[in-house]
């Protein structure tokens, strides 16, 4: 019962590893299309990858065991290792180095946008795309979209698997079947990348850029096609429909798809929306009338705009910009390191520990003051109407707990690296919450100067942050091999 | 096709588990939202907390689209009306289970389905059934017919009078090709096969075979088929009065029950049978009642832990045939294990004769017995499938699944390596749970 199918766990990487060579075609024709010198490089990757996937799935196409628990999880976290391995192979040919073309690529299959090139303008657009696609796809999840086409994974070690990858407390089953939820959930978020990509294509982009940008705001992962983010667009038009994009992106799919197909108001009778809501929109009014009073932007509607933008961009974890927010001030940035830790809703593309544990151990501490004065009172937590037991409450506890302890870990090792304090604090957290932006040197997102072992600390807090702590550190955990 | 189940108690929670495994849309309703949430976890389906009877959870269960409504609660009269809530909600077809024999006649029935309850299920008539076929084939553990029993599979536990004992396979099918071992359950697993194995003592065998050489086969096996001409019965259950109405004259029944109450109601209820108050797990009580030329023991009170104990002791003293009613699910492989013949359960009986219900629906294939890890399912070989191309020995066919025989017009034959399937022909199929998914590829 315990022992660990090495057998199938191959088998399905292989089969991952052929999506990922089929997504990598995308930017192959790109780069031959716009004559790139990289387009050869890119030929290679994917033909690489497929073989090593094809062969893979092949050779082990009768390995069909049963997926147990320890399975799914040891798969649903070297899927990403895996995965990034292939997915850096473009990048090797304008790297310097073995590990910026790693930390390229870890940074945007997590969506966290933290990048090592030091200027993007001049990149290839085959480069710029499949960075774009990267995110995309670690967006939602490379296993949502696996489980969502792969008849073999509609079963009980489909669902482990996918656990790995959706936020634990954000699961809503839309249907019976494991793969026709993973098809409404891809499609859903498919339709909003293309309505996105029209929206920005309408306004002062070129396609190019439509797309790259409507793929990395979807995935809220940030990554953008010029150094000055969405700044260098000059609109507002194209502002606020990322804003609004970003902000979707930062609701769980599973209730945008109900709202839209069957319970008109459901969105609006969800806490975890409400709160989420609301909470970006007393952050924007404090920071317009912040921004506004100290006189950073001349009229009001642009001090709203860049407020708006810039916390729904941290809440969301996307990391895109419209300006310096250093030069806010750090009142501001502290509040956007709280936001950045907050996260959206569990069940979204973000990051964060997601504002449904926040609401929930908010809940939870209000009810252990009443404890105080009326201990026989029974005040259980409700969530969305239902009362939660001790155990989901103590296993939010436990996750936040990690989650924090993780963060600071990380920040002292970073500051072993070199960084200084603020640096190393904000740094973590924005690696682990897929942010990506810091506060120093890599203030923009440009990580190109830090040190080796800094990208490395940053690469595997990315990855811990994105597979939500339990999944990605339990494996390096005796318990998880020993045999029960 | 979408199956909505009301009710995830023993019956609701083993026929969602089991259909989820299939290509089922499978919803689970039910009020105890611990329940829920565990099997939701780890199967692949929906389930939705709430009251069965109240019409907003039936919508949301999406009982509209449904093809199926189980009603299968604890409570008949809650799974009566949840079906009539729901085949007026617009559920195609709807099941409830009934606790009560009445409710089965036909006059019944009409009324039933007037409220929308197309069909009805009552485990105890079902478990009743069961017994009879224990009763009529004694010596085999299970006995199961195709086609009005152009073949015939039976499961046979062998002990050390067994003549085939230690052989190779190819040995005992060498000289005669009336029977065909499928497969062998040895210490909780289930084996295919090959030529090379041998029987061992302990292991129950499944043999197919035609209805001709069924003697045959009870002889090799060492067992000696009893005619039940006399019955003792633990537990005045609602079983027990159905066994005793439909029995017959021949076979005279024993009733022990512990209740003193109760055995005066059951005396006015069985006018033929003897009734006695007492313990049935007392040695002394059952030589009294002459377990001696008894021929058959059944244990039917509501205590499984009763059950057990109280056939073992009846095995001890020397009836051939005990069968015990264990309504604890995890003791089933215990009593199993401890050489208790035939362990009936209510729940699993209700359970897999819905399941059964279902893929008569879909005739192409038919499950006919799931032991732990295998199956055993009736297939039709497709024109042109790859099954049908060669006789079987060149086939190579995947060492984890077996041809048990087949049945071509209605007449049934055992394979051997000669064989050629016909197009058409229904092919009797052993497989591990591994080789499910290779079915298709053979036979589609």
């Amino acid at each position: 019962m315990n022992k660990i199918h090495i057998g199938i766990i191959l088998r399905v990487l292989g089969i991952l590893l052929c999506f990922e060579a089929l997504f990598m075609f995308i930017p192959t024709i790109v780069s031959f299309f716009y004559q790139e010198p990289d387009r050869w490089a890119f030929l290679i990757s994917s033909i690489v990858t497929l073989a090593i996937g094809g062969t893979l799935a092949y050779r082990l196409r009768n390995c069909r065991q049963p997926m147990g628990r320890r399975d799914g999880i040891l798969l649903g976290t070297v899927v990403w290792i895996v995965f990034a391995l292939m997915g850096m192979l473009p990048f090797l040919s304008i790297c310097n180095s073995f590990t910026d073309a790693i930390f390229e690529t870890v940074s945007a299959a997590t969506t966290t946008g933290a990048s090592i090139f030091k200027n993007i303008d001049y990149l290839p657009h085959g480069i710029l795309l499949w960075r774009s696609i990267l995110q995309w796809i670690g967006g939602i999840g490379i296993i949502l979209f696996t489980v969502a086409v792969l008849p073999m994974l509609n079963h009980r070690g489909g669902m482990i698997l996918l656990s790995t990858e959706v936020s634990g407390i954000g699961q809503y089953k839309l249907s019976p079947r494991i793969n026709q939820t993973a098809m409404k959930l891809w499609l859903c978020y498919f339709i909003f990348t293309v309505i996105l990509c029209m929206l920005l294509y309408a306004g002062p982009m070129t396609f190019f850029d439509a797309v790259c940008h409507s793929l990395s705001t979807m995935a809220t992962g940030g990554f953008s096609t010029h150094n000055e983010s969405i700044g260098y667009f000059h609109s507002a038009y194209i502002d606020y429909v990322i804003t609004i994009f970003t902000f979707i992106g930062g609701i769980n799919f599973a209730i945008i798809y109900r709202t839209v197909m069957s319970d008109h108001t459901f969105i609006f009778r969800t806490e975890q929306v409400k709160w989420y809501t609301n909470l970006i929109i007393v952050c924007t009014i404090v920071f317009t009338i912040g921004l506004y009073t100290q006189g950073t932007y001349g009229s009001i509607e642009q001090s709203f705009r860049n407020a708006l933008f810039q916390v729904c961009s941290v809440i969301t974890s996307t990391g895109f910009s419209t300006c310096n927010t250093l030069d806010w001030g750090p009142f501001y940035s502290l509040i956007m390191l709280m936001l950045m830790f907050f996260g959206a809703c569990a069940g979204s593309t973000s990051g964060g520990a997601k504002i449904d544990r926040m609401v929930i151990l908010t809940k939870n501490a209000r009810n252990e003051f009443n404890r105080v004065l009326y201990p026989n009172v029974i005040r259980p937590v409700l969530y969305n109407g239902k009362a939660l037991s001790h155990e989901t409450v103590s296993k939010i506890l436990a996750f936040t707990i990690m989650y924090v302890i993780v963060w600071i870990m990380g920040a002292v090792i970073l500051t072993l690296q070199g960084a200084n304090m603020g640096e190393a604090v904000y740094g973590s957290l924005s690696a682990l919450s897929n942010m990506g932006i810091g506060i120093g040197s890599d203030a923009g997102g440009f990580y190109s100067d830090i040190s080796l072992g800094a990208k490395w600390t940053l690469m595997s807090l990315m990855i811990i942050g994105r597979l939500e702590v339990f999944t990605a550190i339990i494996i390096f955990m005796p318990l998880f091999w020993k045999k029960s | 096709m979408r199956i909505v189940i009301a009710g995830a108690g023993e019956v609701g929670l083993h026929l969602a588990k089991l259909l989820s495994r299939e290509n089922l849309d499978v919803v689970l309703v039910d009020s105890n939202d611990d329940v829920l949430s565990e099997v939701e976890n780890n199967y692949n389906l929906i389930a939705i907390t709430g009251n069965p009877t109240s019409f907003d959870t039936l919508k949301n269960a999406g009982v509209a689209e449904a093809d199926l409504f189980l009603a299968v609660t604890p409570y008949e009269t809650r799974n009566i009306v949840a079906c009539t809530i729901a085949s007026s909600l617009g559920a195609k077809k709807t099941v409830a289970r009934i606790d009560n024999f009445e409710y089965l006649s036909n006059e019944s029935r009409k009324h039933f389905k007037s409220m929308g309850v197309d069909d009805l299920i009552y485990p105890e008539k079902l478990a009743c059934e069961e017994v009879f076929a224990a009763m009529r084939h004694t010596w085999a553990r299970s006995w199961f017919e195709l086609h009005d029993g152009a073949l015939i599979l039976i499961a046979v536990k062998l002990r050390d009078n067994a003549s085939i004992l230690n052989r190779k396979l190819y040995e005992l099918t060498s000289n005669s090709n009336l029977f065909h071992i499928a497969a062998i359950k040895r210490h909780n697993h289930t084996i295919i096969p090959r030529g090379n194995d041998e029987v061992l003592q302990g292991d129950i065998v499944y043999f197919t075979t035609t209805p001709e050489y069924v003697e045959g086969i009870r002889e090799i096996c060492g067992k000696e088929q009893v005619n039940v001409k006399n019955i003792i019965i633990l537990g005045g259950s609602r079983i027990a009065i159905r066994i005793a109405d439909t029995v017959g004259d021949n076979v005279k029944i024993k009733l022990i029950e512990k209740d003193r109450e109760k055995s005066y109601r059951l005396v006015e209820k069985m006018r033929n049978v003897t009734i006695i108050q007492g313990d049935a797990r007392d040695e002394e009580l059952l030589s009294e009642v002459g377990i001696a030329d008894t021929d058959m023991f059944i244990a039917l009170s509501d205590s499984s832990e009763t059950n057990i104990l109280a056939c073992l002791t009846a095995k001890q003293m020397g009836v051939p045939r005990t069968v015990a009613e264990v309504e604890d699910i995890q003791y089933i492989t215990v009593a199993e294990n401890l050489n208790i013949g035939t362990v009936i359960n209510k729940k699993l009986i209700a359970a897999s004769h819905i399941f059964q219900l279902l893929l008569d629906a879909d005739s192409s294939n038919a499950k006919c017995l799931a032991l732990a890890d295998a199956e055993v399912v009736e297939l039709i070989a497709k024109p042109g499938s790859k099954i049908t191309r060669r006789p079987i020995k060149e086939l190579n066919l995947p060492s984890d699944m077996t041809l048990g025989g087949v049945i071509h017009d209605g007449v049934g034959t055992i394979v051997s390596g000669n064989t050629v399937i016909q197009e058409n022909d229904h092919v009797l199929v052993f497989c591990l749970d591994t080789a499910l998914s290779k079915l298709d590829r053979w036979f589609g």
